[in-house]
């Protein structure tokens, strides 16, 4: 009886000091030493960054440039509120363009402009990072940037870029998802080792806090102020980056005050919470990423440009998106481009004429020769007007939007069946072969209005271009190819802007797709901690002006 | 003893080599592409056979198993395919996250579950007992998603407001900026409570019917016949006796839950062996799905031997062999 009564009191003994050393040690590796409490400040992030190696394919994510990228590292170029492109803190103006040929662009540097070492941004930099892009194995993007021919580093503060044929996108290198590299820091050592878990130098207001000690993987990105910048410093102490994947527990933090800014994507019911807390202040925003029906037009019966106009116009999308939308923003808007508005010197809004309108869907389908069944479905040769949607499973507001949709095609005398599919078989096998009818998915608006990656015959997927072309919807018409190949080659501004209005209303006529709503976004701050210039950018992110953040 | 638990060893390395091929087979051929999903933005066509080929995805499947497991075997666990992030590193990291919320959950769990089992079985079909009966009826089925979202709501937001402090008794997230004991447990109490729910109503019902068994034997009427009062009989004859099958399914368990806490670590924005499982599965990323269920599975065996081994210890005539 002792001995078990001993044997007892060793096993209590060793849970009480497994309990206690396991609270201590518990509670050591993830501690960040306490802060002031008015120098730090915790946002929630909802996705982490993959990976801090801008240029690899490891790093394709927004949330990678709006929580560490923009704020952390320079870009020639950066996209203002409005859209527009506007010079970044290197550079003295925009940079100069000729045309050519060859076509050169000249980006005069900032004497000024430093890395965080306190060693001079020149056009070496420019050198390393684009033969960075052309020379590594697993690149995001080469698009222009294998299209430069060489860069003049003569002169330290100016980088003179020479193409090997024109190239409208240039607004977009040295920029976009990439930033500038440090040459002198980098070169000769691998640059994916060097960056992908985070790194210490900078050139922007933010810093990593101690490197790569910054980023807490699965946890947090904390930032302190680059003494070195140039531009205007941060007054904020610390902002940390917490990430929280689920949009309900994101407003939860902000409503009890855990982190004072989140940016989530809208759920239902999300606004109405908010105006229960008096101290925060929110910001609708329609993001660059949308939905639509993109539409295979090599498929029966839509291979038929009028039953692709009776499609649009028998489905009205201000219901979709008012079901889709209302509940989480109580507004609903339709997009009427595959230009989004937000970049507003290039959209115009080309399918605005397709309403509701049965008596067009009857004219368009009887003069092509379809006639209505006893069932009420046209039917043309002894072939029904029946078609297939497919989206990626698993997605309630596409699933919705599917009904809706069918629902309406049904009034209209058409056939439409839904069958939603795993995201690889749909993106990785189904759009590239061809084997659909109608998809549903989201697409990306960017600040080049470039659409022939997507819309010209040449980048079908063919043996000519080795089955990797983007336009899987085999969208196949000379005024597109015209309009949208001269987007992408004219440099001249004006002209591109024509380009652009006549290639929409091209892909309007012809029903390419239809767009349906961008994806609206949140900012939410807290408006009795926060203050100074607190706005959101759909492209840079709401925290590119953090800088300019006062705490309260 | 020793020859035991290396037999057992033994024996589950065949097991998880074939749960490996299987689980490879499956993701390869019907996960997401992690080249699709690290080029799904990219408007430069090439990106995704350029990602192929830098993460060896061209290679024939059995080759890609072989080349995984060689570099396994080696120590080598690779990079992730989706951040590049080292998978050991990664593991190791989550690991001790989950271990974090397991242990305490366990401890809390278990204490209540035994404390609500022998309370049961002590006073069958009284009130208490049909009020836990019923407490553990709803904790099995309820949703560990409702659950969680309304302890945030209530007792991470409501009770906030109700005693108007400028930040949660509990906290909802993770608190980066907390330091010491308190501030530790302020961040594990809701997680810890979500997890408990469903442990504590299963465990109490193992520990009620296993110590009315007990409780009704020959020898505790014997002992009661002799003069020893109830509480002795209950708590030193009663529980000791009874404790086997709870210890035997709570050693069980705590295996699974380094796999099983998907929910509740996303819920509280926690990383974790969940949270890191459901990242890879959403990315097709193989190279850390494999080594991730090589390691749960082999926690699952060491805890299904632990059990085995504790058996024979709290019932002397249980021999291993």
């Amino acid at each position: 009886m002792r001995g078990r009564s001993t044997r007892f009191a060793v096993f209590t003994c060793a849970i009480v000091v497994a309990l206690v050393g396991a609270s201590v040690a518990a509670a050591a590796p993830s501690r960040v030493p306490q802060q002031a409490a008015s120098g730090t400040i915790r946002i929630a992030a909802e996705e982490e960054p993959t990976c801090a190696d801008w240029i690899a394919s490891c790093a394709g994510s927004s949330w990678g440039n709006w929580a560490l990228g923009n704020l952390t590292l320079p870009q020639a170029l950066n996209v203002n509120a409005d859209g527009e492109y506007v010079p970044g803190a290197i550079l003295v103006d925009l940079p100069t363009l000729e045309p050519g040929p060859p076509m050169k662009v000249t980006y005069r540097i900032r004497p000024e402009a430093v890395w965080s070492d306190g060693e001079p941004i020149t056009s070496k930099d420019f050198e390393y990072t684009w033969k960075q892009v052309v020379t590594s194995k697993d690149i995001y993007d080469t698009t222009g940037y294998i299209d430069i021919e060489s860069i003049d580093t003569s002169d330290p503060t100016t980088a003179v870029v020479t193409f090997s044929k024109p190239v409208a996108l240039w607004r977009d290198l040295f920029g976009g998802f990439y930033f500038l590299l440090p040459s002198h820091l980098l070169e000769g050592k691998s640059r994916s080792k060097a960056m992908k878990d985070g790194y210490a130098f900078s050139a922007g207001p933010w810093k990593l806090d101690g490197g790569k000690a910054g980023w807490k993987k699965g946890k947090t990105i904390t930032l302190v102020p680059n003494g070195a910048f140039w531009g205007t410093k941060p007054s904020i102490g610390k902002a940390i980056f917490q990430f929280i994947p689920e949009s309900s527990a994101e407003l939860e933090a902000v409503k009890t005050g855990q982190v004072v800014a989140a940016y989530p994507l809208p759920i239902d019911g999300a606004l109405d919470q908010l105006d229960e807390s008096p101290s925060l202040t929110y910001t609708v925003s329609f993001g660059n990423q949308y939905d639509g029906f993109w539409i295979n037009a090599k498929a029966f019966p839509l291979d038929s440009k009028s039953v692709r106009q009776a499609v649009a116009y028998a489905t009205d999308r201000q219901v979709i998106v008012d079901q889709i939308l209302r509940p989480a923003i109580r507004q609903g808007r339709v997009l009427q481009s595959f230009i989004v508005p937000t970049f507003r010197q290039f959209y115009v809004p080309a399918f605005e004429e397709y309403t509701p309108q049965p008596d067009r869907v009857d004219e368009l389908m009887t003069g092509d020769g379809w006639k209505k069944g006893s069932d009420g479905i046209w039917a043309k040769g002894g072939k029904k007007a029946s078609f297939e949607i497919n989206s990626t499973a698993g997605n309630e507001s596409r699933a919705l939007t599917e009904q809706i949709w069918q629902s309406q095609l049904r009034e209209s005398g058409f056939d439409l069946k839904i069958k939603n599919l795993n995201s690889d078989v749909l993106f990785g096998s189904r759009l590239p072969k061809g084997q659909y009818d109608v998809a549903l998915y989201a697409s990306v608006g960017t600040p080049d209005p470039g659409l022939c990656t997507i819309f010209c015959s040449n980048n079908i997927p063919s043996k000519k271009n080795k089955n990797v072309g983007n336009n899987t919807t085999w969208t196949n018409d000379p005024t597109i190819d015209r309009t949208w190949s001269a987007v992408d080659t004219t440099l001249e501004d004006a002209a591109r802007v024509t380009d652009t209005q006549e290639g929409q209303a091209a892909l309007a006529e012809y029903v390419a797709s239809i767009p349906l709503y961008q994806a609206p976004e949140i900012f939410i701050y807290n408006h009795d901690r926060l203050g100074g210039n607190l706005q959101d950018n759909v492209v840079m992110g709401p925290f590119f002006t953090m800088n300019e953040w006062v705490l309260k | 003893m020793t020859k035991y638990i290396g037999r057992r060893i033994a024996a589950s390395i065949p097991v998880l080599l074939l749960a490996s091929v299987l689980v490879f087979l499956l993701v390869r051929e019907f996960g997401a592409d992690p080249a699709r999903v690290r080029c799904q933005q990219s408007r430069d066509v090439h990106c995704r056979a350029r990602a192929r080929a830098a993460l060896g995805l061209d290679d024939p499947l059995p080759e890609q198993y072989v080349t995984f497991m060689g570099d396994f075997l080696q120590g080598d666990w690779g990079q992730s395919q989706r951040t590049d992030r080292s998978v050991a590193e990664s593991i190791r990291d989550d690991l001790w996250e989950t271990s974090q919320l397991a242990f305490w959950g366990v401890l809390f769990s278990g204490g209540v579950a035994l404390a609500v089992g022998v309370y049961s079985a002590s006073r069958p079909y009284s009130r208490g007992d049909y009020l836990f009966t019923g407490l553990a009826f709803a904790g099995i089925a309820m949703p560990t998603f409702w659950f969680g979202l309304l302890t945030i709501q209530y007792l991470s937001f409501e009770l906030q407001q109700l005693l108007g402090t400028t930040e949660p008794i509990f906290y909802s997230i993770p608190n980066p900026l907390g330091s010491g004991v308190v501030d530790y447990f302020r961040e594990l109490a809701l997680p810890i409570l979500v997890l408990s729910v469903q442990l504590v109503a299963g465990w109490s019902r193992y520990q009620r019917s296993s110590m009315l068994e007990e409780l009704n034997s020959d020898y505790i009427r014997t002992a009661r016949a002799k003069g020893l009062t109830r509480r002795r009989v209950v708590w030193k004859h009663g529980l000791r006796n009874s404790m086997s099958a709870l210890v035997t399914i709570v050693a069980i368990d705590v295996g699974a839950l380094f796999g099983g806490l998907i929910i509740t670590e996303r819920i509280f924005s926690r990383a974790g062996m969940g949270t890191l499982l459901l990242s890879a599965v959403n990315n097709g990323d193989t190279q850390v799905i494999l080594p991730w269920m090589l390691v749960v599975g082999a926690i699952i065996v060491a805890f299904n031997l632990v059990a085995d081994v504790l058996y024979g210890v709290l019932d002397p005539r249980v021999r291993l062999s």
